[in-house]
C-alpha cells in the first residue's frame, strides 16, 4: 500500500501591511494545523515520527516563500514543503496606501497532507488462530 | 472508539441572535478545514464513524441539537450543548451578536493491530 494519506487539514492565512509571502504561508499552515487535533498515529499505535507531513502552499509568488521558515512551523513528521501559484493578491485603494507598507493584501492558502507508510497486516488472522 | 481527530471551529450569528445558527456555522467552519481521507485510502466504511459534537453557546436551551446533528454527511452523530461561546453586546444599539463553539471528534472502532508501518 506504501504511502497512504491519513488526513488533510486546511488553513488559509494573510498579510494585511507587510506584503510578507512567508509571513502568509505561515499563518495559513497554523490556521491548518491548529483547526485539529489529529491522533492518527495513536490510533494506529505508530509512533509520532513516522508521520509523514506534507505541506502545500499557494500564494501569487512561489518565488518569494522562504520554505525553510514554513518547515520550521511543524512540530514533528518529515516531509515535503511544496509551494504553487495560487492564493490572492488584492491591490489597496490608493487612499489606504501608506509609507513603509506593502500596497497589496496577500491570502495564502496551506494544505497538510498526513500520510503513514503503512500497509494492512496479512497475517492477523492466521496468528491469530482465527478458523475463518 | 478511538478518536481520530478532534475539530474546532466557531460561527457566529450577528444580528439574528440565532444561537441554533451560530452553531450550524461553528460546525461547518470545524469540519471543513480538514478530511478523514483514510476512509478512501484505507476502504473503511464511514456509516460505523461516531461524532461526538459539543457546542459551547451563552444559552445552550436555544440550540436545537437536531438541526445542528443535520449538518454532518456521515457518521452517527451525538450533540451535546454547554455553557460557553460569546454574546457580544452593542451598548449603543443593545444588538446581541452571538457567538458559537463547536469542537467535533470523529472516533472509529479501529483495531492497530490490523496495520502496521510498511516492512519493506
Amino acid at each position: 500500500m506504501a504511502k497512504t494519506r491519513v488526513a488533510m487539514e486546511l488553513g488559509m492565512g494573510s498579510s494585511l501591511r507587510r506584503g510578507d509571502y512567508t509571513q502568509a504561508a505561515v499563518r495559513a499552515l497554523k490556521d491548518a494545523l491548529w483547526h485539529n487535533s489529529l491522533s492518527m498515529a495513536e490510533a494506529f499505535s505508530f509512533p509520532k515520527e513516522a508521520m509523514i507531513v506534507d505541506v502545500e502552499i499557494a500564494v501569487q509568488h512561489p518565488d518569494q516563500v522562504d520554505t525553510a521558515a514554513v518547515k520550521a512551523v511543524l512540530p514533528y513528521g518529515t516531509g515535503a514543503v511544496t509551494v504553487t501559484h495560487g492564493g490572492l493578491d488584492i491591490a489597496k485603494p490608493t487612499q489606504n496606501r501608506t509609507a513603509g507598507a506593502s500596497n497589496k493584501t496577500i491570502i495564502a492558502h496551506a494544505a497538510v497532507l498526513v500520510s503513514f507508510d503503512m500497509e494492512r497486516k496479512t497475517t492477523t488472522l492466521a496468528a491469530a488462530g482465527d478458523p475463518a | 472508539m478511538t478518536r481520530l481527530i478532534l475539530e474546532l471551529g466557531a460561527g457566529n450569528d450577528l444580528y439574528g441572535e440565532d444561537y441554533t445558527k451560530a452553531a450550524c456555522r461553528a460546525v461547518h467552519d470545524a469540519l471543513h478545514h480538514s478530511s478523514l481521507t483514510l476512509f478512501r485510502t484505507l476502504d473503511l466504511a464511514h456509516g460505523d464513524m461516531r461524532v461526538n459534537v459539543t457546542i459551547g453557546v451563552q444559552h445552550p436551551d436555544r440550540v436545537d441539537a437536531a438541526l445542528v446533528a443535520a449538518e454532518l454527511p456521515r457518521g452517527k452523530a451525538v450533540v451535546t450543548v454547554v455553557q460557553g461561546g460569546q454574546n457580544i453586546t452593542d451598548p449603543n444599539s443593545g444588538t446581541v451578536s452571538v457567538i458559537a463553539s463547536a469542537a467535533v471528534e470523529a472516533c472509529l472502532d479501529l483495531d492497530p493491530n490490523n496495520w502496521q508501518l510498511s516492512q519493506t
